[in-house]
């Protein structure tokens, strides 16, 4: 525990890339896996997907946060995670119905980015919040909420089908788990971190902890829907994210402190 | 395909229609924040997400289990009405004995210095330092108000949802994104926290009214246009 944790510093444009790519190559990859070789046990890639969002969400929150808006942190991530239960299911359908079913994200990403733009004009043209990045920062939690959640989808659908992922995914109720656990790893980072030490690299490995916490949930959650082996999988690697940034986060943690200090073992009750 | 036709528009209104009164009933809430929670201010000891996903969800209960033995849209509103009001009076009700019995603190506004609905004086019981304690009469009523507008927003938006997917789960879904959009926006207009109909900040309310609109429109489009697909 004693070695030195890495630092990184992103810039919002290298995040926002990072985010789309990785996201977006992590949900076709687990749909093209998956098809071809006719199982579901790729279905974990999509949650490593769900983490290019979550990255993504969770800095453009710490940007937003940091200015007051008089609400909690919370209530941001559950507007990300409002709008983007929608888009997505609103992208799949669409592309379905036009017959390019596979353009599903796209469409869910591009309506969420343009939805989130409108909510942030709102917010600052007609309830004159007058916060220089509302637009861009609604923008970005827009998209990587829906990104998130398509991405989560997957993990449990094991497909981009439409049809499948509102019968494994809505219907079963587990969009539920979904929405909490995505809201919590978009805005617990900055949420748990927040104060005037704020450092971007120990936000952003916490969101990536939560992430794989949501993971693991959501590796039980599947075993109702894609069986034993898809599931074990996920809850394998899910854990496995989980462990590698709890163990970076306290150290990045430990560094940020002032100082250290043991307390010893509790003290004998005094009656 | 995408059908269009005027059933679709009515049910575009129904969830803008339904939009603007979550978004409308959010400034009725008497939403106190962590300063409430600390009987340091007045209202509810939490935020406008909570309270909103409380109020919203047990209305959803109430109205899809009314849409569940029947499809005639009145009876719907008002169990949703009806669910989300109690689950407001229950709180408000469990917080106010928490706030005289463990707490030790009279009920009163900083805002007002007579109560409106019952005329009683509230600055002697203010303490000092703080901005009122408790969820006196006033924000009680307008507590329930803002309930049943919520309760009534969220049912008359899962109707059309669930007319249209004929999926329970999805609908209910697709009413919590809806709603959950619809009472942020009023919580920054707001910021964070108010009183009710008696609180100065109650008079921005067109600035949310205006928003919702807007975003309602926006995601009105989006929830029609979703067509069951074959085999779903």
């Amino acid at each position: 525990m004693s070695e030195k944790p890495k630092r990184f510093k992103l810039e919002p444009k290298q995040l926002r890339i990072y985010g789309i790519g990785g996201a977006i190559i992590g949900i076709y990859l687990a749909h093209f896996l998956n098809a071809a070789t006719g199982t579901n046990i790729f279905s974990f890639i999509g949650s490593l997907a769900a983490i290019g969002g979550v990255l993504w969400g969770a800095n453009a929150i710490r940007r937003i946060c940091s200015y007051g808006l008089g609400t909690g942190v919370p209530a941001m991530g559950m507007l990300a995670l409002g709008m983007a239960t929608v888009a997505s299911l609103f992208g799949l359908n669409i592309a379905e119905q036009f017959g390019v079913g596979i353009l599903g994200p796209i469409i869910a990403l591009a309506y969420s980015l343009l939805f989130g733009y409108v909510i942030g004009i709102l917010c600052n043209k007609v309830m004159h919040f007058n916060i220089p990045i509302m637009e861009e920062g609604m923008f970005d939690i827009s998209g990587a909420g829906t990104l998130a959640i398509l991405g989560w989808s997957i993990t449990l659908s094991g497909t981009l089908s439409y049809n499948m992922i509102v019968k494994d995914v809505y219907s079963t109720g587990f969009l539920a788990i979904i929405f909490i656990l995505g809201g919590m790893a978009i805005f617990h980072p900055f949420n748990a971190n927040l104060g005037p030490d704020e450092k971007q690299d120990r936000t952003l490995v916490d969101g990536i902890m939560v992430a794989g916490l949501a993971m693991i949930a959501l590796g039980i959650c599947s075993l109702a829907t894609l069986g034993l082996s898809a599931a074990l999988v996920t809850i394998v690697v899910g854990f496995a994210v989980w462990y590698y940034d709890y163990i970076w986060y306290f150290r990045l943690a430990k560094e940020d402190a002032a100082a250290v200090v043991g307390t010893g073992l509790l003290p004998p009750s005094v009656q | 395909m995408i059908t269009f036709d005027a059933q679709t528009i009515v049910y575009m209104l129904e969830i803008v229609v339904g939009s603007l009164l979550v978004s409308v009933g959010v400034h009725f809430v008497p939403v106190g924040g962590a300063p409430a929670a600390m009987a340091q201010a007045t209202g509810i000891g939490t935020g406008t997400v909570t309270l909103a996903a409380g109020s919203g969800l047990t209305g959803l209960l109430a109205c899809g289990l009314m849409m569940s033995v029947t499809d005639n849209i009145w009876p719907i509103l008002a169990s949703g009405a009806i669910g989300s009001m109690i689950m407001m009076d229950a709180t408000m009700l469990t917080g106010d004995f928490i706030y005289s019995y463990a707490v030790g603190c009279p009920y009163a506004s900083a805002k007002v210095n007579y109560d409106p609905i019952t005329g009683f004086s509230q600055p002697p019981y203010v303490a000092p330092g703080t901005v009122g304690q408790g969820i006196p009469t006033v924000c009680f009523v307008t507590g329930t108000i803002g309930a049943l507008l919520g309760g009534v927003g969220g049912a008359m938006i899962y109707f059309p949802c669930n007319m249209i997917s004929h999926n329970p789960a999805q609908a209910a879904v697709f009413t919590i994104g809806i709603f959950f959009v619809h009472s942020v926006i009023p919580s920054w207009n707001i910021q964070g926290t108010i009183e009710g109909f008696h609180d100065p900040k109650f008079k921005k309310w067109p600035f949310a009214y205006k928003a919702s609109l807007i975003a309602g429109i926006l995601l009105a489009i989006m929830t029609v246009l979703i067509q069951p697909l074959g085999g779903a």
